[in-house]
């Protein structure tokens, strides 16, 4: 397909997976009190930024495809649009074609042991089912799956000319590595501002950063209300939004902000109040747990729920949730891009576990389990996830010198297929009676 | 295992020069056992201590916030007679006059004991970690800052800086029996001062990784490798190489054991 084939086409799909969060956001205005409204607050920013992704598309104006991890503040600051290239199995896992676009993606021939969150956009790519942006961010790190997608990126007919630039990611973490970083955001910031006419204002960029800096303050802030016994959120409302707010959509915005004010409030009245993460009838939290990897997003309905119903347990921290970053110092542009560099390279989830270095793991775990009183890891082993297989021996060793038990389930986060809920849900049963849990 | 020793002598010409430069300083001496330290203390100290979090709204005085100035540093030494034991140093305020204040926090631990080595820098570190150990005083979970508070219940009940290093020094040395002498500096002066310590002890944290790595290594983790031992066609020489160096530990420690027997 052409680019002018792929614009009809890729439009459509988008357009589509706006309308299932359209019909999420109308499905939330039926939920009850502020926590309902937390939640559509957070779709109208992600309609909004999709609404955006629209209008760039079928009236020409540049945007961009990228990742959460490419200092998004920058495109805030540069009031450039832009869209995440794994945007659907992140974001959008629950949509009803995500099982008919893997088994898409498997018949393309894409080998079955690739990240499924990386078969997917190839998937889409080649069946012009993405939106074709002016210019491309790609990602040579965590793992070496990603660097595919680029490679497809490069080869398919309406992409092919599409400017990529990928930051070059350095293997230490010193502060040369940092520095160094520091410059490749630089020269991102360069060639954005090449292939898209749009300009980098420094001042905005300072008042940006400063807002990103209010939303993770609070987040922080929040995320000590979920050490409580019990904690205030369970799976469906905390760590994961607030990793999609402060970096999925538009970083800096005062409507993140106030998300993340109103998260903290809800947090604090349900502590003052007594209340676990459930109200139902005679439930107790019974298990605190900690989920060390994405959430099963392509079937979290049929894992998550019945974790909290059937053993009360909690997941009180995740990788996604947890919160390692370190706030932007905007006196200066070189102390904005150095702390972005961090932010970017050392902090952002996934990145800071599967580009390393495998200490993260095995510190994360130690100071997650004693401040927010786990009761037991689970490592859910993505498929994707090879680079954290090989630090599974690490993690379990680290556990039991905690005297927590540690789980090593061996799943797909987005494919029901690789190991089915009724499999995991067993399993998870199994190890629960057999460590005496719940 | 001199690996900190500069560190410790840097630390304590930090002092001897905030001393000489006539900041207010403050300085106890309160050596003992673990028991004999959290003795008296106006808040409970040990696992479980501290039921709850403490709230935003429930909070006395906040210590190293970023903005204010935060630095913290834990030091480890086998010759003792470095450390003065019991010794809490503090320049600048005490939290019992910081009503509402959000102060810049400096924070040394430095530790001795005879027997210690690198195998037990984790364990030190793990021990000095507050967690839920002590009432009314919740360090925020973060990987880097020191960023606490000290709620305005145990403020009420007397909480100070001798508080926190007492029971700072009760829960290392009941953690690490090994450890003979504890001393702490807390610094509260200035955003500056603070600064200027953080760069007195600044590259602690790469000997503490380096430590960690060669840990990790003699039992048999390589922290640097990144390949699954799934599929990994090494795996067999790994696994053998691995348990070599568990049947030499063993070896090695029964030997010690015999030894001292």
């Amino acid at each position: 397909m052409d680019r002018d084939a792929v614009k009809g086409k890729s439009l459509a799909r988008y357009k589509q997976e706006r309308d299932w969060f359209s019909l999420l956001y109308q499905a939330t205005k039926l939920l009850p009190g502020e926590e309902g409204r937390l939640q559509e607050k957070l779709l109208t920013i992600l309609l909004d930024s999709k609404e955006k992704v629209v209008d760039c598309v079928e009236n020409e104006k540049p945007f961009v495809a990228g990742y959460f991890c490419n200092a998004p503040e920058l495109f805030h600051a540069m009031d450039l649009p832009w869209y995440m290239l794994m945007e659907t199995p992140f974001l959008a896992a629950s949509a009803p074609y995500l099982l008919s676009d893997i088994e898409g993606a498997e018949s393309m021939g894409i080998g079955t042991d690739l990240c499924t969150a990386i078969r997917l956009p190839i998937y889409y790519i080649e069946n012009g089912l993405m939106p074709v942006p002016t210019a491309v961010l790609g990602l040579l790190y965590p793992c070496d799956g990603a660097p595919m997608l680029h490679q497809v990126i490069e080869h398919n007919k309406a992409w092919k000319n599409v400017p990529i630039y990928c930051c070059d990611p350095p293997y230490t973490s010193d502060e040369r590595a940092v520095e160094y970083f520091a410059d490749e955001l630089r020269r991102m910031a360069d060639f954005l501002q090449q292939h898209t006419g749009k300009t980098l204002d420094m001042e905005k960029l300072v008042k940006v950063c400063e807002e990103s800096n209010r939303s993770y303050a609070l987040w922080q802030e929040y995320n000590e209300l979920r050490r409580s016994v019990p904690c205030p959120h369970g799976w469906a409302l905390g760590g994961p939004q607030a990793f999609a707010i402060s970096q999925c959509f538009v970083a800096g915005d005062p409507r993140c902000t106030s998300w993340f004010q109103q998260l903290l409030r809800c947090g604090e009245l349900r502590i003052r109040e007594g209340k676990g993460a459930s109200e139902k009838e005679g439930w107790k939290e019974r298990i605190r747990l900690f989920w060390f990897d994405i959430m099963p997003y392509g079937w979290i309905f049929e894992l998550m729920p019945w974790l909290e119903d059937e053993w009360g347990a909690v997941i009180v921290m995740d990788m996604f949730a947890n919160f390692p970053y370190t706030l932007i110092d905007t006196s200066s542009e070189k102390t904005i891009f150095h702390d972005l560099a961090k932010r970017n390279l050392l902090d952002a989830p996934m990145i800071r576990q599967a580009r390393g270095t495998a200490q993260n793991f095995s510190s994360d775990i130690r100071r997650i389990v004693k401040d927010y009183r786990i009761d037991c890891v689970i490592w859910p082993g993505h498929m994707g996830h090879k680079d954290g297989a090989a630090t599974v021996g690490i993690m379990r060793e680290t556990c039991r010198e905690l005297a927590v038990p540690f789980l090593h389930i061996g799943l797909d986060l987005f494919d029901r297929r690789y190991a089915s809920p009724p499999e995991v849900r067993d399993k998870v049963s199994q190890y629960f009676s057999g460590m005496g849990l719940g | 295992m001199a690996m900190f020793d500069a560190y410790i002598e840097k630390v304590s010409g930090y002092i001897d020069e905030m001393r000489g430069s006539g900041r207010r300083c403050k300085e106890l001496d309160r050596p003992g056992s673990p028991e004999e330290l959290r003795e008296g203390l106006p808040v409970a100290v040990g696992p479980g201590a501290n039921p709850g979090i403490v709230l935003r709204s429930d909070t006395f005085v906040e210590l190293g916030n970023p903005q204010a100035g935060s630095c913290a540093a834990f030091l480890w030494t086998d010759r003792p007679s470095m450390i003065r034991d019991g010794r809490i140093t503090l320049f600048g305020p005490d939290i019992q006059e910081s009503a509402e204040a959000s102060l810049p926090f400096g924070q040394v631990l430095m530790v001795g004991g005879e027997g210690l080595d690198s195998e037990d820098h984790e364990k030190l570190q793990q021990a000095q970690h507050v967690a839920d150990q002590v009432d009314g005083y919740m360090v925020r979970s973060a990987s880097q800052n020191l960023w606490s508070r000290v709620s305005r219940d145990a403020a009420g009940r007397g909480f100070g800086f001798e508080t926190l290093g007492r029971a700072l020094m009760s829960l290392v040395k009941a953690g690490v029996p090994a450890v003979s002498a504890v001393e702490i500096l807390f610094v509260t002066t200035s955003k500056e001062d603070v600064k200027r310590l953080d760069g007195v002890v600044s590259g602690f944290k790469e000997i503490g990784r380096s430590i960690l790595k060669e840990t990790w290594k003699a039992r048999g983790y390589d922290l640097d490798c990144s390949l699954d031992c799934g599929s990994c066609k090494d795996q067999a020489v790994c696994d053998e190489i691995r348990d070599a160096i568990v049947a030499r530990r063993k070896k090695t420690e029964s030997g010690e054991a015999g030894r001292r027997a």
